[in-house]
């Protein structure tokens, strides 16, 4: 509404200045509907292009059995004739693999950037934060092949020299191999990834805490600490799922970066291993997408990937649905929803 | 006000304008490919230069993936004008078609250089793929000790599947081996790490050991002679002999030197 009052010249009439009010809304209307209508249409696209591979393995396709990179071997290879597409596949190890890496980074990354915004906005001095906001905000805009190839040619050579010994790698030499490329080199990068957008929500919320509430904390007697803790941490709590829920689609949708240091092999890591599980290699599945990109016009192996595409879509869309209702249960001592 | 309308109406024009320009081209003679995913990145970048070219410009090209069998059933139909292959014509091969080679793709096997491992037989590659030997220690010439770390691509990729039919069948290759999504990438992995070993393509060979293969080593010279075995021949399968629009295309698929330039950055020029 503003922005139309903005651009109409000086002078009009009332009646004018409401025409254009209304001719803006409709137009934006017209987009937002329009936006919406797409987005429907990619899902209902993109799961009537994976049905094929849903309805051959059932409830199956969840589950586990055998190797799921040698199951899209044999998907990609299907004979020429459509009767005898090969579409077996068990794929939980991609699904655990995502569930795994995302889950983990966006714990970590949450503590991290609670923590780093605290420090930024109440115990920062003048200039140390004039240093650190641009550098976050720059780091949030840094695109993430960036960040896969220092993964690639710097941290990974580095795990593999120093945290992995022979007698290790050893220990589970006929399960998988032990390179570098591994979940924890994939989480750590993909914390770094996330924390500076969250660290950006999470500090212009803090900003937006009025004065007078932590000022009131503080004339009770409580400490610096303790008032950003039960009063302005509380009251931004919106604020930190909102984060918490971009920072998760982004890890959702992160390909390149984790297939360039998580190892890229259809691996479930395996927790009874003790610390070797954290140096197993695991592949999501956006960055199978990625990697198989080649053989997207097998017909077969295409309708695989769409599949995966739409396993994503959904749990993204879960994913907002979610947040929104986190929100919303926080929004009754807080900001209001954000 | 106006402005924003007008730019609308711009953008939308923009829209139409690109939707519409493929429409335009159906004058032209197309020539379809079906058939090896390892062949179709070769053909479409030679079909991305040929349509610029003069005569290029009055033919359009469709290239669909999906298996050298696939190619050549399709073009012995006659669904397609060329089936793409990347293996040698079979005696089950439907009767009628002719395999027209346009190039060469030589797998090379390479290890670190400290690892230096100079020549392979094909039990051994087949052992160490499998993950049926875990330890360099018992390769011989190997100067390093410990556990092998296999470097391979992801199962959508050509050279995987030539990996597969020249040097592995029929023994499958060991589910816990790394996943790269290109030679590069399998290239570097090999560099870096001194206990790998992987297969590349033979431009991507820098910086690391090159073995032999049964005795050959994985040079330019011996794939085009045929003398290495890791090599196999790129075809286009056409329905009898090459004719038309095909045939120009094929003929400047071997002869140009624009098109030669082109199959030598990754993969064994015909000439």
């Amino acid at each position: 509404m503003e922005a139309a009052s903005l651009t109409t010249a000086p002078g009009t009439g009332s009646r004018g200045r409401d025409r254009t009010d209304r001719r803006v809304e409709l137009w934006l209307g017209a987009l937002a509907s329009a936006i919406l209508v797409l987005i429907a249409g990619m899902v209902i696209f993109v799961l009537l292009k994976g049905m094929p591979s849903f309805a051959h393995n059932g409830l199956a396709w969840f589950g586990w059995g055998g190797s799921v990179d040698e199951q899209l071997m044999a998907i990609f290879n299907s004979p020429a004739d459509p009767d005898e597409y090969v579409y077996e596949l068990r794929a939980w190890p991609l699904l655990y693999g995502t569930a795994l890496i995302t889950g983990a980074a966006v714990l970590f990354s949450t503590i991290f950037s609670v923590l780093a915004s605290i420090f930024i906005v109440e115990f920062a001095p003048r200039r140390v934060r004039q240093v650190i906001e641009p550098v976050v905000r720059l780091l949030a805009a840094v695109p993430s092949v960036i960040y896969g190839l220092i993964g690639i040619l710097v941290v990974v050579p580095w795990v593999a020299r120093h945290l992995i010994s022979e007698s290790r790698k050893e220990s589970v030499a006929y399960v998988i191999q032990l390179d570098g490329t591994s979940i924890l080199v994939g989480v750590f990068i993909l914390v770094i990834m996330i924390c500076p957008i969250m660290i950006a929500i999470v500090v212009d919320a803090l900003r937006s805490v009025p004065d007078k509430w932590v000022q009131g904390a503080a004339a009770l007697g409580v400490n610096r600490w303790r008032a950003m803790r039960t009063v302005s941490l509380r009251a931004i709590r919106p604020a930190i799922v909102a984060a918490a829920v971009l920072a998760t689609a982004r890890a959702l949708g992160e390909a390149i970066m984790l297939s360039m240091v998580a190892g890229s092999v259809g691996f479930a890591p395996n927790p009874l291993d003790g610390l070797t599980f954290f140096l197993e290699p695991a592949r999501p599945l956006a960055s199978t997408i990625v990697d198989n990109a080649e053989g997207l016009s097998v017909e077969p192996f295409g309708q695989t990937m769409y599949a995966f595409a739409a396993i994503l879509l959904i749990s993204s869309a879960f994913l907002s649905f979610a947040g929104w209702a986190a929100r919303r249960s926080f929004s009754r001592y807080t900001l209001g929803d954000r | 006000m106006s402005r924003f309308k007008f730019s609308v109406l711009w953008l939308l024009a923009a829209v139409v304008a690109l939707v519409a320009i493929p429409a335009q081209a159906s004058a032209k003679t197309t020539i379809t490919l079906s058939g090896s995913t390892s062949v179709a990145p070769l053909a479409t970048l030679l079909a991305q230069k040929y349509v610029k070219t003069k005569q290029g410009k009055k033919v359009k090209f469709k290239i669909l993936q999906g298996g050298s069998d696939v190619g050549i059933s399709d073009v012995s139909r006659g669904r397609v004008t060329i089936g793409m292959s990347s293996r040698d014509p079979k005696d089950s091969d439907p009767g009628g078609i002719t395999f027209n080679r346009i190039a060469k793709d030589a797998i090379c096997l390479i290890t670190n250089k400290a690892n230096g491992i100079k020549s392979f037989d094909q039990s051994l590659v087949q052992n160490i793929f499998s993950g049926g030997i875990r330890s360099w220690g018992q390769v011989p010439g190997a100067k390093q000790q410990g556990t092998i770390d296999l470097f391979v691509r992801t199962p959508a990729s050509g050279t995987q599947d030539a990996f597969d039919k020249i040097f592995m069948s029929p023994k499958k290759i060991f589910s816990g081996a790394s996943q790269k999504a290109s030679n590069g990438l399998v290239q570097q992995a090999v560099q870096r790490d001194k206990a790998g070993i992987g297969y590349v393509s033979l431009a991507f060979t820098k910086g690391t050991t090159v073995g032999n293969y049964k005795g050959v080593p994985c040079t330019l010279r011996n794939a085009k002679s045929g003398q290495y075995g890791g090599v196999r021949a790129f075809y286009f399968v056409t329905r009898g002999k090459a004719k038309g629009a095909a045939k120009k295309w094929i003929k400047w698929v071997r002869n140009n030197r624009a098109a030669l330039r082109i199959a030598a950055s990754e993969w064994v020029p015909f000439k």
